[in-house]
């Protein structure tokens, strides 16, 4: 028996390496395929992404749990050191916003008198979904967040996210209860924006750096440092008026935007299920509140 | 004589730990931290995970969980599909093949070569993923994870050092 197991021995150690080394270099192969494969959008490998996603976005929520009350502490221990000074300074600020609710208020009214009037018609309801963020992009590539709502919820493809003080981005990949928010910073981000005095219509070019950049403005739209600007509303996707951030550079034609939004500090994000009448199809009406969860509490 | 069930379970159980924690370093690095800016840069710490394993134990960390790992880092994070799996395999393959030169030697040479394997993985990651998008990527983000991959490098090893120390000794 023992010169037989020797011979197998021996046939079988290089064989190994053959496999390993074929392994090996077909799982490059396939890397690479799938590299291609990917600027496809084929529909498995969306559905097994966005089901990887469903199923790690609890142990994300949960993973981000302990982080997040880490940072609300150091937050409360900072805060802690200059409450008398802040505390006087939200009094004023409380003082000064009263009165822009008494002229908000009163504008509004005159507006929906004017709108009366006229008889025009007023944008649809939006509802926001708010969703934790349980996931950013954890490199340099891409640009995206991972929230812990997904179509079960109502969120759909194409909606927008927003933050506390304007908006994030637009969803573009949805699963049962996890979805992913395309940020305006990243490259492949393009929003339809409006300078908010001047009118004049552009559309927001993320590039991956924190910066956007306005693009496609008529060539005699004046702009300059501080003008703000929110979304158009073009294309129906998005509802008008949002806002998005301010111009903070100009050169030559190069317009840099600095966003309202904190990137660090989104815990939450509210996303809008905004639907124009007759521009969505009622199959997939994402303004529909009967598909809503929210609704059943 | 066969061994136990139990015994089995056992030696599968510690024979999971490099892939498993390789799983968790992948889940740990997409988590918010609150920190200005640094989901830009966060350290890779998947592909020094797969560089120690496949070091120390390469039986343990064998390509395809390599190329599943990679996987599933690309699906959390959105980053192009494949991206992660030809990376963390480029370092599995180097490791692999520089492996006698790393064993047994003073932790500063796994460090050096952990520099020149993610210096050089950096740089071709951010070509591929430029060429992907067809446009420049800044590159200062990319260098700023390299190096922050390489401070953590040591923490890391440590960590995996210990796992080994106690839960890997005979396997």
């Amino acid at each position: 028996m023992a010169p037989r197991q020797g011979i197998a021995i021996r046939l079988a150690w290089p064989l190994k390496t053959i496999i390993q080394r074929f392994a090996f270099l077909a799982l490059i192969a396939v890397s690479i395929a799938l590299l291609f494969l990917g600027k496809a959008n084929i529909g498995v490998i969306e559905g097994l992404r966005t089901t990887t996603t469903d199923i790690m976005a609890p142990v994300l929520s949960a993973i981000s749990q302990p982080v997040d009350a880490i940072n609300a502490t150091v937050a409360k221990v900072q805060n802690l050191t200059n409450i008398v000074e802040e505390n006087a300074r939200l009094r004023e600020e409380n003082a000064r916003l009263l009165k822009w609710q008494a002229v908000g208020r009163a504008l509004s009214q005159e507006n929906e008198n004017y709108r009366q009037l006229l008889n025009a018609l007023s944008d649809p309801l939006v509802l926001p979904i708010t969703a934790r963020v349980v996931g950013d992009s954890g490199g340099s590539f891409v640009r995206t967040l991972l929230l812990n709502a997904g179509s079960d919820d109502g969120i759909r493809v194409g909606q927008a996210a927003v933050g506390p003080l304007g908006l994030v981005g637009r969803i573009v990949e949805v699963g049962n209860s996890s979805s992913r928010v395309l940020l305006l910073t990243d490259l492949n981000s393009r929003i339809p924006a409006v300078l908010e005095k001047s009118r004049h219509k552009g559309i927001l070019v993320g590039n991956n750096s924190a910066s956007p950049t306005l693009e496609f403005l008529p060539n005699n739209a004046v702009v300059v440092p501080g003008d703000r600007i929110v979304t158009s509303g073009d294309g129906g996707m998005l509802p008008a008026g949002r806002p998005i951030g301010i111009v903070s550079s100009v050169s030559g034609r190069r317009i840099r935007v600095q966003t309202f939004t904190d990137w660090s500090l989104l815990e939450y994000v509210s996303v809008l299920r905004y639907d124009l009448p007759g521009m969505s199809s009622p199959d997939e009406n994402p303004g529909d509140m009967g598909e809503s969860r929210l609704d059943a509490k | 004589m066969t061994p136990t069930i139990a015994y089995q379970i056992n030696r599968i159980l510690r024979g999971s730990v490099p892939f498993v924690a390789t799983l968790l370093l992948a889940l740990l690095s997409v988590v918010p931290t609150g920190i200005s800016g640094f989901d830009l840069v966060t350290p890779s710490l998947v592909s020094i995970s797969v560089f120690y394993w496949s070091i120390h134990r390469p039986y343990l960390m064998s390509a395809p969980l390599v190329f599943l790992v990679g996987v599933f880092s690309d699906f959390l994070t959105g980053a192009p599909l494949g991206l992660s799996s030809l990376m963390l395999l480029l370092v599995h393959g180097v490791a692999l093949s520089q492996r006698r030169v790393f064993i047994g030697k003073s932790f500063m040479l796994t460090w050096w070569g952990y520099l020149l394997v993610a210096f050089v993985i950096a740089i071709l990651s951010w070509i591929i993923a430029s060429l992907y998008s067809l446009t420049l990527i800044p590159l200062m983000p990319v260098m700023a994870q390299f190096i922050l991959s390489l401070l953590v490098f040591p923490l890391l090893a440590w960590g995996f050092g210990v796992l080994q120390n106690n839960l890997l000794r005979h396997t």
